[in-house]
């Protein structure tokens, strides 16, 4: 037990060590852009209208001390860290002053909803599909899938989502092509509301999971055809064991654990949010929060943002690899 | 390795068929070099004109033959795929040994580096660097980014197979034998590294073309230069889909779908090939 | 086996079952409950909204101004229309009266409009043109602060109908702060503002409305915000004009242009902000109902601002004239427009925009003596100007456009432009050497000896079409000799221009009312005492950084008169003449925006043939459109 818990501590410490090199990095990255929140401010501010140079120097130094862009860089700093540890991320410059946890907490629910949904859905049915094409080598259907799944994972996700979006916005408009869910219909637990976000939902789902579904499915088909030559299994056949449960309960069993290893990596990689699914299908998700940030050089959104990010990366090899040693026995923990 | 690859080509009908895909986009690469336009050029011939006999993939809105942008742009897209596998592979290769051979204290700084750039989140790195670099941004330079992103997964995947190799009984034998640990490295242990280098690189090669392509298409690459992701990023700007210029998409997205089954398949049937059981069950005759 | 078959069949059913299911009558974006022909649905060029419960168009931040909240609910004094206007260019809205001025234009009187009340029932007084000005400079910060601090010494009110503005240096144009042209400083409700504590961070959601529209709902992801007309329309200055159309206004976020496109093929979209080209051609021909501004090309509203390849003077290349002439000439303009606009653009070679009562004031009268104006290279005189580059542009479309493309030449001169600069390459290159650059092989180089490089900054993504001008620009040059080279400034454009981090990029410094004559509206920031140092940020609009003498005379003497005095125009032709005799910009075409109007719903869009606003939706001038809409049938 003792092993174990040092195998713990020894994990917990790398992971905050991991977490505080990604987010001074991305601190140091966001400070060194040379767009200048400020002047993003001025020139939306200015759009018309004649303003002298006095004017504009009023105007740039009152918002500097508003966005609390005063003071060198180590004070900045020093005040940023102030505030994570808090928990606050302070305001958002470019949708001052609302606190940029407010943004994000509004967009991760679209964000973890979707690729939640769409992760899960593609791993359960690619190990099924994956374990079924493994152990029943010879069945054509299974043969031709695994065809398909080869020749669709390669491709890059943005021409799933573009040919999909052609296909059912343009050539058989049956779908919604945008937005996260129909106009004016009000949110909360209600069955209109729901209803919407599932409909528009099914389009970018529907790109996530087919790309998504190759990888599961090679990585169980070629997991599961090596253990099907596995001694207990080969007894258990000559037993007479039915070969559904076999398949089941000895292969697929067994197989899965790189699979869920996988799953908790690919989980916390949600956090990421699709940047080119929000794009094509106008999902108002984490990403298009980053890409928004990023052109108005929004230093605490962007922080924000890719914090949550890699805590959420993180935390998920984190507890996958805390819990592998648990369920998996014959792990070894050094 | 040359024995390798004959033997594959003959008896793995996928690595057959790998092998026929990525031959066909590396000819249309090579054809870029006869190209009667310069790729930077627009508007040298009629626009918008489907395909015909004297324009084979037709013309875009910008007055450019797509085929022969086509070449240009598969060119410099592999060639881009390729310089970041093999600055990725250099990489790993030289932090997956050195963790895999040296152990202890090493190898932990090594994997702990490894994994925080596992988990950094690589997109929007790739954002913040390029408005960092803007126009400075050029395909070298992101090549060398991605490369510097790429290789830790790999990394991985060499140590561990440096750590069984290490423990190997003919690698003590080398040893006591008196052959230098570069010896021991190049001429024992790198021929079962091979194999595995190879396939890898060929799935880096998808995973930065992907990336590519996608950045790309977002605009936030170089557009004057004529990639795969770039054609795509014009044809949006002109809206080609919705003015029904098909042609201009649909011959890029297949070349370059092309491209990616091809590495995959070849990657596929080279990772079949060095798991023993799988290539013995594939030679008996029942091909895949 | 036979179970896991059973399982992926009933797996299969209920994937294909999904779509079948019965959806509310949402399809693709239609609000519920909203019967479909009360309402109106407007892009909003803003796109996603990131705070989107937030109105208070008075802070500066990422909240939307063009999401019906300028255009449906705000209103302030005075409004100048971009094209005829429904009642004459010059509306007095909130103000009864223009603004009148004391001889020297140190303090403004204005009369101001009773019987208009807030959407609360509140009546609008002086109180509130007060207030909007005192609290704004008390917070410096919000979105007028500066402009008013800078001008206004004090604001009084001495009774419920006047408001009296003591400015603190004369300016003759002080009244331009509060005419919309597109915007301007809209008037705040007093009695909501006094019982805020920091207006800084006051949201005012939900908003209290002085126009005719009140916000109904809107989407907290700030996708879409629906606006319903009030039941006491008739107590806004909106009424003089009749019953607003449709009850229901909803401004969307219809995403990228192909998006856009193919909502409107589906009637989801009344109103389109702007599309490319292409897709402004495939509306045309595939729908009956589309309309656009011209009946045929262009079909685009030339917006009153100019595009225009905009020089760094302070650049020690293009501080020289003869080096911006050269450029110049090394321009084929018919080739820059058939690459930006396929063709459909209305070109100026004049530094002023051509559209609205423009071309009858400057362009057409001024033809002759742009015609005569002749350039001396040192090795040769010629004149530059092609008068008809307008019909060349035309002719090269009609084979491919057919009928779409007009015939008669007054026609062709409205929708085209009359000409521009001729490509002359020769003269270009004498120009380049009297200037001390030398041509060695196909290179030019600099009098330093180094190779002549020219980055051309364009905004990429954000603007499409000056972006493919750019790019055909760039490759002019290059085939010139010269190492020209694009310089996508994706989202980075307005810090880099403000700071004069560019050596020449595709924008515009030359914006103008349209409907009205008088060019101060961008040339009083011209003034030399405007001008920023090297590496200081500089001010709009001078992004050329540009000082020049006899401009200086120009626009002092244009602050020294009033804004209708018919002098005006002889000032703006003394100033196209030095425009073009300097060329610190070289002025390309209007800016067109490609606004698709669907008349499935409605009738009744403003358009060339009627011309009584501007139908480009983000424009606060719109609210005429909504009085003129009627439903279709």
């Amino acid at each position: 037990m003792t092993d174990y818990l040092n195998y713990a501590m020894k994990r917990l410490g790398q992971f905050a060590l991991v977490v505080l090199i990604g987010i001074n990095l991305a601190y140091v990255i966001t400070h060194a852009t040379p767009i200048d929140p400020v002047e993003q401010s001025i020139s939306v501010a200015t759009y018309f209208g004649d303003t002298a140079p006095e004017a504009i120097a009023a105007m740039r130094a009152s918002l500097q001390e508003l966005y609390g862009l005063r003071g060198g860089a180590l004070t900045q700093y020093v005040a940023f860290w102030g505030r994570i540890i808090r928990g606050d991320f302070g305001p958002s410059l470019s949708a001052f002053p609302t606190p940029v946890s407010t943004l994000i907490l509004r967009a991760m629910p679209w964000t973890v909803g979707l690729l939640a949904t769409s992760t899960i859905i593609a791993w359960v049915l690619g190990n099924l599909l994956g374990g079924l094409a493994g152990y029943y080598r010879d069945n054509r259907v299974l043969k031709v899938f695994g065809i398909t799944a080869m020749a669709l994972h390669p491709v890059p996700y943005y021409i799933v989502a573009l040919i999909l979006l052609i296909v059912f916005g343009y050539l058989w408009p049956i779908l919604p092509i945008s937005g996260g869910a129909a106009m004016n219909v009000a949110h909360g637990w209600n069955w209109p509301f729901i209803s919407s976000v599932l409909s528009h939902s099914i389009l970018p789902a529907l790109s996530l999971i087919l790309i998504g579904l190759g990888g599961w499915f090679l990585g169980m088909r070629s997991l599961s055809s090596n253990i099907v030559t596995d001694d207990y299994v080969v007894y258990a056949e000559i037993a007479g064991v039915r070969r559904p449960r076999i398949l089941f309960s000895y292969v697929m069993r067994n197989a899965l654990a790189p699979q869920l290893t996988g799953l908790a990596m690919s989980l916390g990689g949600i956090f990421n949010g699709a940047v080119i699914t929000e794009k094509v299908f106008g999902y108002p998700g984490m990403g298009t929060l980053l890409v928004d940030a990023v052109y108005a050089a929004d230093y605490g959104l962007v922080l924000g943002v890719t914090t949550v990010s890699i805590i959420g990366v993180s935390l998920g090899v984190l507890i996958i690899d805390l819990l592998h040693p648990l369920i998996d026995p014959r792990v070894q923990v050094r | 390795m040359w024995r390798i690859f004959k033997d594959l080509l003959k008896h793995n009908g996928e690595f057959r068929a790998g092998a026929l895909l990525i031959s066909i986009v590396v000819a249309m690469a090579a054809l870029s070099f006869i190209s009667p336009y310069a790729p930077d050029v627009s508007y040298v011939v009629a626009p918008d004109v489907p395909p015909n006999a004297s324009n084979w993939l037709g013309t875009t809105s910008r007055g450019q033959d797509v085929f022969w942008q086509l070449t240009f742009a598969i060119r410099n897209t592999l060639l881009f795929g390729l310089l970041v596998a093999l600055l990725s592979r250099l990489v790993a290769l030289m932090v997956g040994l050195l963790a895999g051979y040296c152990g202890g204290w090493v190898d932990r700084v090594l994997m702990s580096v490894n994994d925080t750039f596992n988990v950094i989140p690589l997109f929007p790195l790739l954002i913040l660097f390029y408005f960092v670099l803007r126009d400075r941004m050029s395909t070298p330079l992101l090549a060398v980014l991605m490369a510097s992103l790429g290789w830790a997964y790999d990394a991985r995947l060499i140590r561990s197979i440096a750590m069984s190799l290490k423990s190997r009984e003919f690698t003590a034998t080398g040893i006591f034998s008196g052959m230098t640990a570069r010896e021991i490295l190049l001429e024992q242990h790198l021929p079962y590294i091979m194999p595995i280098v190879f396939s890898t690189a060929l799935n880096n090669m998808n995973w930065s073309i992907g990336l590519q392509v996608t950045l790309a298409v977002l605009g936030f690459m170089d557009i004057e230069t004529p990639t795969i992701g770039s054609m795509i990023y014009w044809a949006n700007q002109h809206t080609a889909i919705v003015a029904g210029i098909w042609w201009w998409i649909a011959f890029p997205v297949a070349l370059v779908v092309m491209t990616f089954v091809g590495l995959f398949l070849l990657a596929v049937s080279m990772n079949e090939y060095i798991d023993p059981r799988s290539r013995l069950a594939g030679m008996e005759g029942a091909s895949q | 086996m036979k179970r896991t078959r059973v399982v992926l069949l009933a797996f299969l059913v209920l994937a294909l079952a999904i779509p079948a299911m019965p959806r509310p009558a949402d399809a693709q974006g239609i609000p519920q409950d909203i019967p479909r022909k009360e309402l109106l649905i407007l892009e909003n060029p803003e796109g996603t909204i990131k705070n989107a419960g937030w109105f208070n168009i008075w802070a500066i931040n990422a909240s939307s101004q063009s999401n019906g909240l300028q255009q449906a609910a705000l209103d302030t004094l005075w409004y100048i229309d971009p094209e005829k206007g429904i009642d004459g260019v010059w509306d007095n809205s909130l103000a009864a009266e223009k603004p009148v001025y004391n001889a020297d234009f140190t303090e403004m009187r204005v009369k101001l409009r009773r019987g208009i009340y807030w959407s609360d029932g509140v009546e609008f007084s002086s109180q509130d043109v007060k207030a909007t000005v005192d609290i704004q400079i008390s917070h410096p910060g919000m979105r007028f602060s500066a402009v008013l601090a800078n001008n206004v010494a004090s604001v009084e009110a001495p009774d419920p109908e006047t408001v009296i503005f003591k400015l603190k240096q004369p300016n003759s144009r002080f009244h331009a702060n509060f005419t919309v042209r597109w915007g301007a400083i809209w008037i705040l409700p007093k009695h909501v503002f006094d019982k805020v504590a920091d207006p800084l961070k006051f949201d005012f959601n939900k908003p209290v409305s002085l126009s005719a529209y009140t916000l109904h709902s809107y989407d907290p992801d700030g996708k879409w915000y629906i606006w319903q007309l009030r039941d006491d329309w008739q107590r806004t200055t909106l009424a003089r004009f009749g019953k607003p159309g449709p009850k229901y206004l909803a401004y969307v976020d219809p995403g990228p242009p192909d998006k856009r496109v193919i909502a409107q093929l589906n009637h989801e979209l009344d109103v389109i902000h702007d599309i490319a080209p292409e897709g402004m051609f495939t509306l045309a021909r595939q729908s009956k109902t589309t309309e656009s501004w011209f009946k045929g090309f262009p079909y685009a509203h030339p917006d009153p601002t100019l595009a225009s390849v905009i020089f760094n003077t302070q650049n020690e290349h293009f501080g020289n004239r003869d080096v911006r002439w050269a450029l110049t000439l090394l321009i084929d303009v018919k080739a820059v427009m058939l690459a930006a606009y396929r063709g459909a653009a209305t070109i100026s070679a004049i530094a002023v925009p051509p559209t609205g009562v423009h071309p009858e004031a400057y362009h057409k009268p001024m033809e002759q003596w742009v015609e005569d104006f002749e350039i001396d290279t040192g090795k040769s005189k010629f004149k530059p100007y092609d008068p008809t580059v307008g019909r060349q542009l035309a002719d090269t479309l009609r084979p491919s456009m057919g009928e779409a493309i007009p015939k008669d030449p007054n026609e062709i001169a409205n929708s085209f432009g009359l000409g521009w600069w001729k490509q002359n390459v020769q003269a270009a290159g004498e120009l380049l050497e009297r200037a001390g650059y030398k041509k060695i092989g196909n290179q030019w180089m600099t009098p330093d000896g180094k190779p002549f490089t020219i980055r051309l900054m364009v905004e990429g993504d954000l603007r499409p079409v000056m972006t493919r001008a750019g790019s055909m620009i760039v490759q002019q040059w290059k085939q010139a000799g010269i190492d020209a080279r694009l310089d996508v400034a994706q989202g980075t454009l307005p810090t880099r221009r403000a700071a004069g981090d560019f050596d020449a990029f595709i924008g515009w410094s030359v914006e103008t009312w349209g409907g009205h004559n008088d060019l101060s509206y961008f040339m009083d920031s011209w003034h030399s005492s405007l001008v920023a140092a090297p590496g200081q940020p500089q001010p709009l609009r001078n992004w050329q950084r540009w000082k020049n003498p006899e401009l200086d005379k120009l626009i002092e003497q244009t602050r020294a008169i009033g804004f209708d005095d018919p002098k005006v125009i002889d000032i703006g032709r003394e100033y196209v003449k030095l425009m073009v005799r300097e060329m610190p910009i070289i002025p390309l075409m209007a800016y067109n925006v490609f606004t698709a109007m669907d008349q499935t719903y409605w009738t009744g869009y403003p358009t060339f043939e009627d011309p009584y606003t501007d139908p480009v939706p983000n424009w606060g001038n719109t609210r005429t459109m909504f009085v003129r809409l009627k439903p279709a049938k």
